[in-house]
């Protein structure tokens, strides 16, 4: 790799003394679209705003002034008994414009996070960025990352929302059925060979999209053993693996998972994280750790887009995490974790109670969902959609909206234990029963 | 609605949203939205699990929704939230107003704030065939415009713009490698003869509507341009807008500092004059209330901003809650009369820093750079004399001297050419900055006449 590196290229010097074949060049993955974008030349002035001595008169940058913020302060007081006060300086920059990649002290944070719940392999060569939600680090991956009639690899079912994502590219989806584990390797091996095996393929897969801990919708948790077979067909199949990860915390184990994050010694894994289901989902808050030329072009659309998340939602993270401390936030998720645990048992029983000989399901190892297979009916769209509505007045999501082909016939639904009362859930339960039973007669006539 | 997203999750081809957009075009005969779509974001389809969170919110009481996606509020470390404000207001939220900014909201706004803005819009604007249009909120105004220009731009597509234009809008083009066809501006604003000249030759050998690779945007920056400070006149804006018409043009009417100018009443805006509903406009807190929280909000028509509302769908969801809530309860807590107030008290400040400003450039860069006193905005627009290009006069020996403005390269569509203009920002620099900062750009200027000879 001699003189003249381009922004997609990394010299790869620390991870390359352990694995050879680490990623140096990633322009491969990345479509033409995306080569386009250049940093905003506003933007990188910013850079050198943050950088300038105090000698410097900067009149530059396009700031409005701090006078003209209506706000004095704002106070947040915990459920705990602490609070967080943001006045004075803390507020300007909470009110103010921001840099792209997120306000310093909080990257800071978020990786020191990164290392302590994951210690990356070669953390050097890898960028953290705070983004507009966990899900808008994804799609920027993903407008980033494909192009027309890709093939890209998910399992299924997978999260409904990253379908909707990739779908007007109109993707090949190369997909295989998750089990109790979550995606299984060797039948993730089958569907690549099958996709290889038809001959007119042309383009190879570059993606794989995983939801590994508490899986939306199937609530299935991946064992690193697992993991470490699908990174390995990741390292054969030149994959990146994007890391779908907002209930990382909201497994139902002892210990954190391990994640792919804290295996990639190739720098293939893009993570993303979220705030969403730990503080608040209003915040709009997730941060994405990858690397670096990957996550410099996510803040490249940034910079032509949001400008940067939220910066209250940004300053009020940073304080939550300062005053918790690593000890109290892991305490925090393990009071979270029970919360959520308790509500998958109810539901479990009710369950258990309704849907005897109706249906099957496994109990979810973590996350807010129920995934439900119907017995004796072969697809639930119009059971769900049409007469659970407007006959019975409950509402499940039909699987159809998790599997990447929502054309064949499907007998799954989903159904939210993080909300309903018990009351409710018992009763929603006891009217899916009878659905199922009038659905199963039809069916039967038919 | 069910089978529409039934039917367009079972065909390969996206049913759903066409016949959406096909409906919506009755109103009004001349507009055919699907020409600006691209074919990408043509196949963007609803979100099943947002649309039925629809559904529920029109179900009968006594429905049972387990089909959510949302985590519990309960869940999140806040008891409560009190906000104070510089004259003294204070709002508190607690209970389901605090739950509301701490949780997941719809794709398009917080309800009772888009409520809200759909009466400023009305009230500040008047639109005509105002149930024609929709608005969305987003994070920034700048992810609005952004998305536009996703939703409709196709790669190698030429795009109108004024000249200069702000570069942000040039970053968010630039990946399309559009040919821009720029237009120049003067204090008033776009010039409407070079605007006609410029499409007259365009099309001089092409059908207006059906060729591929025609303009159909226009960017218009129309108060406070960035970077000069024009002001778009009400004449102007009546003749660019007959020219859109006749173009078969979208209005990207892009309007951060539409409250921040200085002349006696607000603009009236190309809004107020969509007669055939071709204007998307980008209004923004940013200037006005605050930058770092990111809400900007969109108006268009509806089938329009129903593309952007799917695009957000799956990538920031909505701008943040907890901003939609503090803004709302802001605008309630004050009203119309307290907010026109902000907005005039914020128009004296910055028209006093202008007067400073201009006062410092009068002292120090007479005979050396001239420049017009802009009307709005936050910037003074100088063309500095005798110099042919100011990029490294601004970019190394600026900096060298401790004073760093943009080299109007920045802001130009042909950043090959060389440009004799910078861009100063008189908004924060105390007095003394300013002040100092002209005397050493009048010496930069000077070395730069050396430098050159």
């Amino acid at each position: 790799m001699s003189g003249m590196r381009n922004m997609w290229q990394l010299s790869g010097q620390i991870l390359r003394k352990q694995k050879p074949s680490v990623i140096t060049d990633y322009s491969y993955f990345v479509n033409d679209l995306a080569k386009g974008r250049k940093p905003s030349p506003l933007r990188e002035l910013m850079r050198m705003l943050a950088s300038a001595s105090s000698n410097v008169i900067f009149l530059a940058e396009g700031l409005p002034h701090s006078d003209t913020h209506p706000f004095n302060e704002a106070r947040f007081d915990l459920k705990d008994g602490t609070s967080i006060t943001l006045s004075g300086k803390l507020l300007t920059s909470a009110l103010q414009y921001g840099p792209t990649e997120g306000h310093p002290d909080l990257l800071q944070k978020l990786r020191q996070f990164q290392e302590r719940f994951h210690n990356p392999p070669g953390f050097d060569d890898r960028d953290v960025i705070a983004t507009v939600g966990g899900q808008d680090g994804l799609c920027k991956t993903i407008e980033l990352c494909m192009d027309f009639g890709d093939p890209v690899i998910v399992p299924s079912p997978t999260y409904s929302g990253v379908l909707a994502m990739m779908r007007p590219y109109r993707p090949k989806f190369v997909t295989a059925a998750e089990d109790k584990y979550g995606f299984c390797p060797y039948k993730l091996r089958e569907a690549i060979n099958k996709y290889w095996s038809h001959g007119n393929s042309v383009k190879a897969p570059k993606l794989l999209y995983l939801n590994p801990t508490a899986s939306n919708p199937s609530g299935t948790v991946m064992p690193i053993e697992r993991k470490k077979e699908i990174y390995e067909i990741a390292c054969e199949n030149n994959l990146l693996i994007l890391e779908d990860d907002p209930y990382y915390f909201l497994h139902f184990d002892n210990s954190e998972p391990q994640s792919f994050l804290s295996l990639d010694e190739e720098g293939r894994v893009v993570r993303f994280d979220s705030f969403s289901k730990v503080f608040s989902s209003g915040l709009r808050l997730g941060f994405m750790t990858g690397p670096r030329p990957l996550v410099q072009a996510i803040e490249y659309h940034m910079q032509a887009s949001v400008l940067h998340t939220s910066s209250l939602s940004q300053i009020i993270a940073l304080q939550l995490l300062n005053q918790l401390g690593w000890d109290g936030f892991i305490k925090y998720m393990k009071k979270i974790r029970q919360f959520y645990m308790e509500r998958r048992n109810h539901m479990s029983e009710v369950a258990s109670k309704h849907l005897q000989d109706r249906a099957e399901w496994t109990v979810p190892d973590g996350g807010m969902f129920l995934w439900i297979k119907v017995k004796g009916v072969l697809d639930v769209y119009e059971m769900v959609m049409s007469r659970g509505v407007h006959t019975k007045g409950v509402m499940f999501v039909p699987g159809h909206a998790f599997m990447p082909d929502p054309t064949k016939p499907c007998p799954y639904i989903r159904a939210s234990y993080s909300l309903a009362s018990y009351e409710d859930m018992d009763k929603g339960f006891a009217r899916l029963a009878e659905l199922i039973d009038e659905e199963q007669h039809h069916q039967a006539q038919r | 609605m069910i089978y529409t997203i039934r039917n367009s999750f079972l065909k390969s081809r996206p049913t759903g949203l066409m016949s959406y957009v096909r409906k919506s075009t009755s109103g009004s005969s001349a507009m055919d939205y699907n020409r600006f779509l691209n074919p990408f974001s043509a196949k963007r389809e609803p979100s099943l699990i947002r649309e039925l969170t629809k559904i529920y919110a029109n179900s009968p009481p006594g429905t049972i929704f387990l089909a959510g996606g949302l985590p519990n509020a309960g869940t999140f470390p806040f008891a409560e939230t009190n906000v104070k404000l510089k004259d003294g207001t204070t709002f508190s939220l607690s209970g389901r107003s605090l739950e509301a900014a701490l949780q997941y909201q719809p794709t398009q706004g917080y309800p009772p704030l888009v409520k809200k803005l759909k009466e400023f819009q009305i009230k500040t604007h008047n639109p005509p065939n105002w149930d024609n249009y929709e608005m969305i909120i987003t994070a920034g105004s700048q992810d609005g415009l952004c998305k536009t220009i996703e939703m409709s731009l196709e790669e190698e597509e030429p795009i109108v713009v004024q000249d200069p234009i702000y570069t942000g809008t040039m970053a968010i083009v630039k990946p399309f490698r559009s040919r821009l066809i720029p237009i120049e501006q003067d204090k008033d604003g776009m010039c409407p003869d070079a605007l006609r000249k410029a499409l007259q030759n365009f099309f001089k050998d092409q059908d207006k509507r059906s060729s591929k690779g025609v303009p159909k945007l226009m960017y218009i920056n129309p108060t406070g341009a960035n970077p000069t400070g024009s002001v778009l006149t009400l004449e102007r804006k009546k003749e660019i807008y007959k020219l859109a018409c006749e173009y078969d043009l979208l209005i990207l009417e892009d309007d951060p500092y539409y409250f921040l100018h200085f002349q006696k009443e607000n603009p009236v805006s190309f809004l107020s004059l969509d007669t055939e509903g071709r204007v998307m406009r980008y209004d923004s807190f940013s200037k006005v209330l605050s930058s770092g929280i990111r809400v900007g909000f969109v108006t268009g028509p509806k089938p329009l901003v129903k593309m952007l509302e799917l695009h957000m769908q799956v990538s920031t969801l909505h701008t943040s809650s907890l901003t939609q809530v503090i803004i709302h309860n802001l605008l309630e807590s004050w009203g119309p009369e307290d907010l026109h107030g902000h907005f005039k008290s914020i128009q004296t400040f910055y028209k006093s820093k202008r007067d400073i400003m201009l006062d410092a450039a009068k002292k120090y860069l007479t005979g050396l750079a001239e420049w017009t006193v802009p009307e709005a905005g936050m910037f003074l627009w100088i063309k500095v004399n005798d110099v042919v290009d100011t990029y490294d006069m601004v970019m190394e020996r600026g900096a060298k001297k401790n004073v760093l403005f943009v080299p109007g390269r920045a802001f130009m569509t042909d950043p090959s050419q060389p440009c004799q203009y910078i861009r100063a920002s008189y908004t924060v620099p105390t007095p003394e900055e300013i002040d100092t900062g002209m005397a050493r750009l009048a010496d930069l200027i000077r070395e730069e006449k050396d430098l050159q000879k």
